[in-house]
Formats: structure tokens, C-alpha cells, sequence
């Protein structure tokens, strides 16, 4: 059997951690995980810039809180880069691709709390929002 | 058998310039890339690449894997490549490409890993690299 929790939020500044606690038209989600569900299964998150500033960015999660049983675990899923168009011209779209672990295997405490946090590291690229998806299982 | 993601990023300015990716978002300085206890393998690496676009010129991008962590030695691996036509009004939204592996690790050891900018200059590149272990 399978649950899944969907988090999503504004990263809006490089370099500073993030809590991706949102879920659209409801504001906060349950981070409790499921209970008997003893691992995060797969993961599947995507992002999207505004690219109002010419930067580049790489972009990683970080699963953290109570319930991750081997400390926090951080991992890259994508990266942004966008540079000022000429006068006149549109900025091509960002169009934001999933990243899919399959078998990402890290263990979790049933009935504990989870941490989400979104990140990006190196020259702001404008706004971005974040969004992804964790699949439990046993 | 649980796995153990640890990750690290930095950018690169100049050509064929092997440049340390040692610090993680708002950790300026997280310290020594530390294979961690218990784990035997590495099972797969995570990498992404983003770049100014500020050059018309392309290139690739590769990185290194170094340190005592590894006891077979170094390894290489491409992360990806870019080129522009025109330095102005450019977009990039990449996904991060995970490749499996099978490289024996000495726990408790650090791993170094580097990135480089290999062809020709593409600009300032930023560089993720997450490291996937497995117990």
C-alpha cells in the first residue's frame, strides 16, 4: 500500500532554507506520515521561474524533521538559468520538468513529522515555486 | 537497506578550471563530504547544471570524484552541456539526471568533488552534485 503527501511553495531568495508547508487551497497539510508506513518510497518534484533575473540556480530538497530516521537527507532535482532579454523581446517560458526518484528508500518514523524544505544555491534567477510529491510505503 | 543522500554545489567561472563544490545553499561552509558509517556503495549520483548564458560559445560541463573515500581512485562524470547562439534573452529549466552506479566506498572518509567547464568558456556555471549511498 501507498500514501502520498504534496507540498508545495515560493523560493523566492538563493541560499536560504525554505519550509514547503503549502497545498494550494489548503494552506497546512498533515506532515504527520502515515501510519505503518515505515519509508519514503519515491519522490517526484518539479520547478518554475518567473526568470525576472538573469542568474543561475541548481535547486535541492531537504527532508528533515523528526521522522527522518538518518538525519536530514538533500538532494538536487533541477536547475534554472535565465539572462536578460533585448528590448522589445519575450523571455522564452520555464517550463518546469519532473524529477522522479523511484526507489529512494529512506527510512521514516510512522506517526512523526516531516520536514520539506526547498532551496537554491548559486545567482538569483527571479521567483520560483516549488512543488513535489513523496510517496510512503513500507 | 536504507540509502543516504548527501549533497554539495558551487559555481565555476573559468574553462578547463577543476573548481571544489564544497558549500550547500545557506550552509556556506557544511564541512567534509564524509562517506557516511555503515555504507559500502555508492549507488548513484544526482547531478544538475544551470549557466549565465552570458557567452555565445558552448561547452560541457563534467565533474570529479577525488578523496580517500574512494579506494579504487578517481572518477569522471559528464553532468551536461550547453551552448547559445546570442548572449541575451536566454531560458534554461533543467532536470536533475541520476545515473547508477556501482563505486565501493570506505566509510568515515571524505569524497572531494569537483567541477569543470570543458570546450569552451559558457560563462559562470553553477554545479549540484548529490551523492547516493547505499548501506
Amino acid at each position: 500500500m501507498s500514501r502520498t503527501i504534496t507540498v508545495e511553495g515560493d523560493v523566492n531568495a538563493i541560499d536560504t532554507r525554505t519550509l514547503l508547508t503549502g497545498q494550494g487551497s489548503v494552506t497546512t497539510p498533515s506532515l504527520v506520515v502515515p501510519a505503518g508506513m515505515t519509508k519514503i518510497k519515491q519522490i517526484i518534484v518539479t520547478a518554475a521561474t518567473d526568470g525576472l533575473a538573469a542568474g543561475h540556480v541548481v535547486n535541492f530538497i531537504r527532508l528533515g524533521g523528526n521522522a527522518i530516521l538518518n538525519g536530514e537527507q538533500v538532494f538536487v532535482f533541477g536547475g534554472e538559468d535565465s539572462i536578460t532579454v533585448q528590448a522589445g523581446s519575450d523571455g522564452a517560458p520555464s517550463l518546469g520538468e519532473f524529477f522522479i526518484i523511484d526507489d529512494a528508500d529512506i527510512d521514516v518514523r510512522p506517526s512523526d513529522t516531516i520536514s520539506i524544505a526547498g532551496e537554491s544555491a548559486g545567482v538569483d534567477v527571479g521567483d520560483e515555486t516549488f512543488a513535489i510529491t513523496l510517496v510512503y510505503g513500507k | 537497506m536504507s540509502k543516504l543522500y548527501r549533497t554539495r554545489e558551487g559555481t565555476i567561472s573559468a574553462v578547463d578550471t577543476k573548481t571544489q563544490l564544497s558549500t550547500l545553499g545557506s550552509e556556506s561552509a557544511p564541512g567534509p563530504l564524509l562517506v557516511p558509517a555503515g555504507a559500502k556503495k555508492l549507488n548513484a549520483l544526482i547531478m544538475v547544471m544551470a549557466t549565465s548564458q552570458a557567452v555565445a560559445a558552448d561547452g560541457a560541463v563534467l565533474i570529479r570524484l577525488e578523496g580517500p573515500g574512494l579506494p579504487e581512485g578517481p572518477e569522471t562524470l559528464v553532468v551536461g552541456a550547453q551552448g547559445v547562439a546570442v548572449a541575451t534573452g536566454g531560458h534554461g529549466s533543467r532536470s536533475a539526471h541520476r545515473v547508477t552506479l556501482e563505486i565501493p566506498v570506505t566509510a568515515a572518509n571524505e569524497i572531494l568533488i569537483f567541477a569543470e567547464n570543458v570546450g569552451e568558456d559558457v560563462g559562470d556555471v553553477t554545479v549540484g552534485v548529490t551523492l547516493e549511498f547505499t548501506m
